[in-house]
């Protein structure tokens, strides 16, 4: 008996990781221009930056967990477990890229 | 049955009609071969205009063209090369190869497809015809504010640009859906993503990029041609608009752009390498991952074409880390390639001289790419020939050598002949040295400091002898692409003949007869091993024996098979429509918009836009199956119901993509507002804004109960009673929804031309009522369908794509409508600032 195929809506975890990298970017830029037009002091901003790029990564950190919990089983669907390497693959690239692109910039002047 | 009787039978049903009935050529190789020839002679003429500015800038003090010709010249070399030569180059590519490379007959909608190659080709020839009449855009190709704006600009030049330019765009976007649906749902039978040729993968990520891309564009030629057209100030500081604006618009579309144009031409590179290096391809598990990333991180670094604008450091090193970390997925691709070379046992012919050149090209352009990335060195190469080179490097060679490595390799499937290599080799080595000697001067006349868009310069500055090498090399280059045609043209007559699949492929284009047959395949190839594995060659004979799936005909029906989107299990029977004049019909109508338009016939313009959305109506009309047929035989003991019949239907899903588009679109409008708030000087305005509750909660109230009673009329199908006095319900709805949004236009506050703040406002308002009004086209073409018996309880695709529709409209009407409310109180906030 052949396994059931994996549902469409698997597909939408191959943009998630990435999603979560899309949403950090477009927050942390939303929320530093906020800050910087309304001449909230560096003590405070900075720290708002932090938590909302802590609040992405701990997403991504669920994301991980619950789609390791979805591992296939191994000889199982071929496509199945394609899907489940490119996700994990998307996943970690997406937290590489938050950590790299987002958090050192966050040691730089504010509003400057 | 024999191939030739099966041949013959599937030749009546799919050809396209011969003298003026090719106008009505809904075919994907007919309108692919379109899309690629128009584009080409485009490249020519874009090619030309590149000469003449490489004559004016030959030598110092030049007066060979004077400064208005030269600035309409270099606009549009730069906009016909980027809009209407390399992304329709890449759509050409994607109508006629995609269907073939994945084992299916056509694409979902041909009629699109036909569509949306007659606006390509109105759109491209109404810019190329401003030339001739000396009304060209004459802004540089990303036509920026306030140089566009008709205090600057009065004429119609930037007129001819955004109106040409966002009528190609639409092409391009219903292109886009129509490759995202044809790739998950119409695949070979048993293709599974897994299995799925990686040509695939690129061509499904690039079209998802094209239709998240394409809208921010829109949404900003729309913006502006309003600011010309009707004094709306978007962009306007003095009346609370921002120059600025238009720049995030503009490169929330340019930069992806460069990778939309890249990572079709990377599919061809990873088909063809595999081939000539006799393996598979290695690392296609990475090179997906390594595609979903590109293109997710290539929208997010658009702000690094803003570095000199004033954003504050911090957000620039957002710009500047993500635009060094792009080349990663890139490089992860390119080390894929060559260890495909590494590990095979690499065979030459003419492609694998472009591939080569390519990977010359596109490592210098990468590498000036990281060095643009960053700030400091990025302040200092702003505006200079530096930043001109690299952009050639990266979208002329990334583009034009994978394009000359594709089309030596496909040309055979078209002539059953190979290249002359007498004339193939020199014509790469004019075309590579041609193309070094050009642009590679450029990077050091422009680290001299030689500005962007200058049509000449002194002769003291010692730029003289660069400048002169690089014309030299943009002959040889020329020269080296005339060579190419000749070629082309020879190898038509002179070329070695070849049987099928030459190259000893495995994707399935070549398991058809040479040159393709309009219905592709004969039967439909089973998958049953990876597609990679087996040569096409051996496939051929026993489809057009019809051994696969559908291999009969039936009903004259144009059939293809829809599969599951992940498994590639055979899930519906498509029905596809014939060859019909009504996309040439429909784009004459949206040109004559298009024109009215630009020549201010705003009562035309209305008119022609109605007559568009009408025929779109028709074409609704002739859609679909008239009864109830279950499951139908398509071969090896399967049934599946006609599409008509199912969930999945492509219909469906192109609705979906599409929303995603127009969400886009929605968000970059909401972005607008919010970026006028923050970033716009003079604001607030003087006058407060004061919109009407009762009036926005009974537009809302409206589209909600549009909505529920889209839901009643499916109820009322499904349990066999009319479903038309629900449709009748939710007509009333849109309209007293659409005039609810009129009032709150006619009495916003600041009026709308005075300032930003009513413009944001009133656009905010215009969307609601457009997509209530579209909404009202849908339930219109529900009754006439139900009517025509195109409808039934179990053909209910019609009221849930309307409910789907309206779904949408309200939820943003919610958005909109409370963004509106909201802004008395956004602007009081900004009163409060310190």
């Amino acid at each position: 008996m052949s396994a059931p195929p994996v549902p469409p809506q698997r597909l939408w975890w191959l943009v998630a990781g990435f999603g979560v990298w899309c949403s950090a970017l477009v927050f942390l830029y939303a929320v530093h221009a906020i800050g910087c037009a309304f001449a909230w002091p560096a003590g405070a901003l900075r720290p708002v930056l932090a938590l909302v790029l802590l609040a992405h990564l701990i997403v991504i950190g669920w994301m991980w967990r619950d789609h390791w919990a979805t591992s296939p089983a191994p000889g199982f669907d071929p496509t199945d477990t394609f899907l489940h390497t490119v996700i994990a693959w998307t996943l970690i690239a997406a937290l590489v890229t938050i950590v790299l692109t987002l958090g050192p910039a966050l040691a730089l002047a504010t509003c400057v | 049955m024999s191939a030739l009787r099966l041949h013959r039978e599937l030749a009546a049903i799919w050809a396209t009609g011969p003298g003026l009935q090719r106008l009505a050529a809904v075919n994907h190789s007919v309108i692919g071969l379109r899309f690629m020839a128009t584009a080409f002679v485009f490249f020519a003429i874009g090619g030309v205009l590149g000469m003449l500015t490489r004559v004016q800038l030959a030598t110092p003090d030049s007066d060979f063209m004077d400064p208005e010709t030269y600035n309409q010249v270099f606009t549009v070399h730069g906009s016909m090369m980027l809009f209407l030569f390399a992304i329709p180059m890449v759509e050409g590519v994607a109508v006629y190869l995609t269907p073939k490379i994945l084992g299916t007959r056509d694409f979902a909608f041909p009629r699109l497809t036909a569509y949306g190659y007659w606006c390509y080709l109105f759109g491209g020839t109404i810019i190329t015809m401003s030339l001739v009449f000396g009304v060209a855009p004459n802004g540089g190709w990303f036509m920026y504010t306030p140089l566009s704006s008709n205090v600057y600009t009065p004429g119609i030049n930037a007129d001819v640009w955004l109106l040409g330019v966002t009528f190609v765009e639409i092409s391009a976007l219903t292109l886009a859906v129509e490759i995202v649906v044809s790739v998950l749902k119409m695949r070979a039978p048993g293709m599974a993503l897994d299995r799925m040729p990686i040509f695939g993968w690129y061509m499904l990520v690039t079209a998802l990029m094209m239709v998240v891309a394409f809208p921010p564009l829109i949404l900003g030629s729309i913006l502006l041609e309003s600011e010309r057209a009707f004094g709306l100030p978007f962009f306007d500081p003095k009346r609370g608009g921002d120059a600025l604006l238009w720049q995030h618009l503009f490169w929330l579309f340019g930069h992806p752009d460069v990778y939309i144009i890249f990572l079709p031409m990377a599919g061809a590179l990873s088909t063809i390498i595999p081939v000539f290096a006799n393996r598979r391809l290695v690392g296609y598990r990475a090179i997906v991952v390594a595609i979903i990333a590109l293109a997710f991180v290539s929208f997010g670094i658009w702000v690094h074409h803003m570095f000199t604008v004033g954003i504050p450091h911090l957000a620039l090193a957002f710009f500047s880390a993500g635009s060094a970390i792009v080349a990663v997925p890139t490089a992860v691709q390119i080390f894929a390639w060559l260890a495909t070379l590494a590990h095979g046992r690499p065979r030459w012919d003419v492609p694998m001289l472009y591939v080569f050149g390519f990977f010359f090209i596109f490592a210098l352009g990468g590498l000036t790419g990281v060095m643009l990335a960053i700030v400091p060195f990025n302040w200092q190469a702003h505006d200079s020939y530096f930043v001109v080179a690299h952009f050639h490097y990266v979208v002329a060679g990334a583009l034009a050598f994978p394009m000359l490595a594709a089309f030596y390799y496909w040309l055979p499937l078209l002539t059953g002949r190979t290249a002359a290599h007498r004339l193939a080799v020199p014509a790469f080595w004019l075309v590579f040295i041609g193309f070094n000697l050009t642009f590679f001067m450029m990077h050091l006349v422009g680290l001299l400091g030689m500005p962007r868009r200058i049509y000449t310069y002194p002769g003291d500055v010692g730029w003289n002898w660069l400048n002169l090498l690089s014309s030299v090399g943009g002959f040889i280059m020329t020269i080296g692409f005339g060579l190419v045609v000749i070629d082309v043209l020879a190898q038509f007559r002179y070329g070695r003949r070849v049987r099928r699949d030459p190259w000893r492929a495995t994707t399935f284009e070549w398991a058809m007869p040479i040159p393709p047959a309009p219905y592709a395949f004969a039967s439909l190839p089973q998958v049953g091993t990876p597609a990679d594995d087996t040569e096409a060659g051996e496939r051929a004979l026993s489809l057009a024996r019809g051994e696969g799936y559908l291999g009969f005909a039936r009903n004259g029906w144009q059939e293809t098979l829809g599969v599951h989107m992940t498994s590639g299990a055979p899930e519906q029977l498509i029905v596809l429509p014939r060859p019909t004049y009504l996309p040439l019909c429909t784009a004459l109508a949206t040109a004559t918009a298009v024109l009215a338009m630009l020549f201010h016939f705003y009562a035309l313009t209305l008119a022609a836009a109605l007559l568009t959305a009408g025929l779109f109506v028709l074409a609704g009309q002739s859609a679909g199956l008239a009864r109830d047929y279950g499951p139908l035989p398509v071969g090896h003991g399967v049934s599946v119901p006609p599409h008509t019949e199912v969930a999945g239907a492509p219909p469906w899903w192109a609705l979906i993509f599409t929303l995603v588009a127009d969400g886009t679109l929605f968000a970059s409008l909401v972005f607008g507002t919010f970026y006028l708030w923050i970033a716009a000087p003079n604001w607030p305005a003087a006058v407060t804004p004061a919109p009407d509750l009762k009036l926005a909660l009974a537009a809302i109230v409206a589209l909600a109960v549009a909505a529920a009673a889209a839901r009643g009329s499916m109820r009322m199908l499904a349990i066999g009673g009319s479903a038309r006095g629900w449709i009748g319900l939710a007509m009333l709805a849109l309209l007293a929804a659409i005039a609810a949004c009129v009032a709150l236009i006619g009495g916003v506050t600041p009026p709308p031309r005075e300032h930003a703040l009513g413009a944001t406002a009133a656009a905010l308002l215009f969307y609601v009522a457009v997509h209530a009004g579209i909404g009202l086209l849908f339930l219109v073409s529900n009754f006439l369908r139900l009517g025509a018996g195109l409808v039934s309880p179990l053909r209910s695709l019609d009221l849930r794509l309307t409910r789907l529709w309206l779904d949408y409209s309200a939820m943003t009407a919610v958005i909109a409508l409370g963004l509106v409310l909201a802004l008395p109180w956004l602007v009081a906030m900004l009163g409060a600032r310190p």
